[in-house]
């Protein structure tokens, strides 16, 4: 997964701004990539985009905001610096709410920015690493019997095997043969790990 | 002495003969045509009677005792009273002399004895009519004389009759009133000397002084003139030539004291420049006002450049530190800067000009310059809050005759209007705004909007003060708006169009054209 390049996705409606910034995140050694407005980069958006965005706030036609709930939308974790202007700070604390990273205010240090730039790409890492994991369980999870699945939806409710034994009208032994399997299929041993993993992944499963 | 008489009615006839079979003749005659007979015997009771009772005709004896015809009738003509009367003498004389000596005093008319009564009822039909005509004709004079001498009198401004070196023949009871002095003091003085204190006799360039000589009627206003008494006053004169035909009889000269006039002139002025003063200090804080409201929007603006040349410098510092720096893009960079550096401070011009005061006054200015300059100035407000605008000039609009902050002003005013009622109703179409020419010469700016429309009661209450329909406004945009466009001698509305929305207009006078000079806005005092 880490050989995927991570990108700066600049979303900035002044042109001069738009073409400072690419300079100077270049001369950062950064890959960047520039868009005029937020129409242009939600076609240009696909789930393999890695790294961040750098958003203007304020913009003709879809403004930051907007762009920020498209994203979410289509399940983005790419994270995102809001850049805001004199006064923002009501909006910023809105986007903040919505999942933003971080914002910064025009005019900034380059510092700073690229100090926030370097936090967001590390979260997208992690994010991603995470997701990969998350993906890993998903897969298991659905390499389970549609009875394996029935068994371990009653181990995670904390049903003992002699009530799903009896539920299921099948016999305790039968049960435990099921029980076992799960947990190697999910590579597991302890019950609390099988909960935690299955747990992380359940808005995921949901939302499919 | 007035009283119109009908026919005969009231025609009073003195018939005087010492012989009273010629009056028993006369008399016989005349009784029973509609006349007053008075009868006398002699001289001086004919005189009595005349007097008392002023007849229109009278039949005088020549030879008569005492007093003869001829000095009756000197005697009746010498007096006023009796003087109109027609004297027609009765005389047996049939000579010449008698006739002529009679008509050399005052007679009207003889008749030779013995009488025939068809002639001597003929001869006073016809004198009657004559001297009742000729009474009619003096009463409408005295009339007449008596409105002319009314009007003259009541008339509030002096007037003088001068002759063609100035002498004053004629003055009216208010010249009189004006110079502080008897009218009669008046008369024969010289109209330059007693006027001017700088007057010689006929002094070329005194006022009057062409019309008395050369026939060229004048008309001036707050000249100074002089009284008899040295003191002086500013006053309008009228001054006409007097013609005889073609011979010039010098002037009439019709003049009135402005002192008055000059001092509630004085205090309009200064009220209007008051007013003046007050709108363009309103127009300066409503345009205060506005900058704050676009605070945000302007340091956003701002920021942009400023954001700019803070990454490039950094860009140009990292470029410089490696070996052999590549110059060609490093002089690029720094050109960028520059650039943006340029960029922030138009922008700060643009609004320093904007809330400087006062306002510049009125020019020769392009419209489509400044309708783009303005849409600049307002896109700032788009930018941070959405909308577009577009403008529509033609390129050969004329120039208009206006000052330029104050029609900023007002085009940005409208302009920010429009901008919030489209976003008040989420409305993608943008902003028009528009310009052309008008049927009456002028030039007529638009601004349409797409937005949530006016209220039905729009049109008695949009241009009061203080009336708002924002949460945030303080009402005083379009009234201001009003009193700069009507300053500059134009007009502002709006309309509602078809397809919704709002659309403001204002009026501008084309520059250099004839109508310009005549705008009604005689307030400006900043041209």
């Amino acid at each position: 997964m880490t050989d995927i390049q991570q990108t700066v996705y600049v979303v900035e409606d002044d042109e001069a701004v738009r073409d400072s910034l690419e300079l100077l995140l270049k001369s950062d050694g950064k890959l960047v990539k520039t868009y005029e407005n937020a129409a242009v980069f939600l076609k240009d958006y696909s789930e393999k985009m890695a790294g961040c965005i750098v958003l203007d706030i304020r913009m003709p036609g879809m403004d930051g905001m907007e762009l920020q709930k498209k994203l979410n939308e289509k399940h983005s974790i790419l994270p995102i610096i809001f850049v805001t202007g004199h006064g923002d700070v009501p909006m910023a604390v809105d986007a903040m709410k919505e999942g933003a990273v971080d914002f910064i205010q025009k005019p900034y240090r380059e510092e700073a920015l690229l100090e926030k730039i370097e936090a967001a790409l590390e979260q997208d890492l992690e994010q991603r690493k995470t997701l990969d994991e998350k993906q890993e369980i998903i897969r298991r999870i659905k390499s389970l019997t549609p009875r394996e699945h029935e068994i371990m939806d009653r181990m995670i409710e904390g049903q003992a095997n002699k009530v799903i034994a009896i539920e299921l009208e099948i016999s305790q032994r039968t049960v435990e043969i099921h029980r076992s399997r799960v947990m190697h299929k999910m590579g597991t041993h302890s019950l609390a790990h099988l909960v935690r993993m299955v747990l992380s992944v359940k808005n995921l499963i949901d939302a499919r | 002495m007035t009283e119109v008489v009908s026919e005969n009615a009231e025609v009073t006839v003195l018939l005087v003969d010492d012989n009273p079979q010629n009056l028993k003749v006369l008399y016989e005659t005349l009784k029973d045509k509609g006349y007053r007979l008075l009868i006398a015997n002699e001289g001086e009771k004919a005189l009595d009677l005349a007097h008392r009772h002023q007849p229109e005709v009278i039949l005088l004896d020549i030879m008569m005792p005492e007093m003869d015809g001829y000095e009756v009738c000197q005697r009746l003509k010498a007096n006023p009273a009796t003087s109109d009367c027609a004297v027609v003498f009765l005389s047996a004389l049939d000579d010449l002399q008698a006739k002529v000596k009679g008509f050399s005093l005052g007679g009207a008319d003889y008749i030779s004895k013995p009488f025939q009564s068809l002639e001597v009822i003929a001869r006073v039909k016809t004198h009657a009519r004559v001297i009742r005509l000729e009474r009619e004709l003096q009463a409408r004079n005295r009339e007449l004389q008596g409105d002319q001498a009314r009007i003259l009198n009541s008339i509030s401004e002096g007037i003088y009759g001068l002759d063609e070196h100035g002498t004053i023949e004629f003055a009216n009871p208010a010249a009189g009133v004006i110079m502080r002095c008897p009218v009669e003091d008046l008369i024969g003085r010289n109209f330059f000397e007693t006027h001017f204190s700088t007057a010689t006799e006929g002094q070329p360039g005194l006022p009057v002084y062409a019309t008395c000589r050369e026939g060229i009627a004048e008309n001036q206003r707050d000249i100074r003139m002089q009284r008899t008494d040295e003191t002086g006053f500013p006053a309008e004169y009228r001054s006409t030539p007097k013609h005889d035909g073609d011979e010039l009889h010098g002037a009439v000269v019709v003049f009135r004291d402005i002192t008055v006039e000059l001092e509630n002139e004085r205090a309009l002025d200064e009220a209007r420049e008051l007013v003046q003063e007050q709108r363009d200090q309103l127009a300066h804080t409503s345009r205060l006002t506005t900058m704050g409201e676009m605070a945000a929007g302007v340091a956003h603006e701002v920021n942009q450049p400023l954001t700019a040349i803070a990454n490039y410098a950094r860009v140009s510092k990292r470029m410089m530190s490696v070996e052999n720096p590549n110059l060609t893009v490093l002089q690029e960079t720094l050109d960028k800067i520059e650039a943006q550096s340029h960029r922030a401070s138009e922008i700060i011009r643009r609004i320093r000009r904007f809330v400087k005061k006062p306002a510049t006054g009125k020019e020769v200015l392009s419209l489509s310059t400044l309708l783009e300059d303005t849409r600049q100035f307002a896109e700032v407000d788009a930018r941070n809050n959405d909308g577009a605008i577009e403008l529509a000039v033609p390129a050969d609009l004329p120039d208009v005759l206006a000052d330029p902050i104050q029609v900023q002003q007002v085009a940005l005013n409208l302009i920010r209007n429009a901008l919030e009622a489209t976003r008040s109703a989420e409305s993608e179409l943008p902003v028009e705004v528009s310009a052309r020419v008008t049927v009456d010469g002028g030039v007529r700016v638009e601004v349409r909007d797409h937005g949530i429309g006016l209220a039905d009661d729009a049109e008695e209450k949009l241009f009061l003060p203080f009336y708002t329909t924002k949460d945030e406004g303080m009402g005083i945009g379009l009234p201001t708006c009003r009193s700069l466009i009507q300053a500059q001698g134009g007009e502002i509305g709006f309309e509602r169009p078809e397809g919704g929305g709002a659309c403001f207009f204002f009026t501008l006078p084309v520059a250099s054209a004839p109508g310009t000079t005549s705008c009604p806005s005689g307030t400006s005092g900043a041209v």
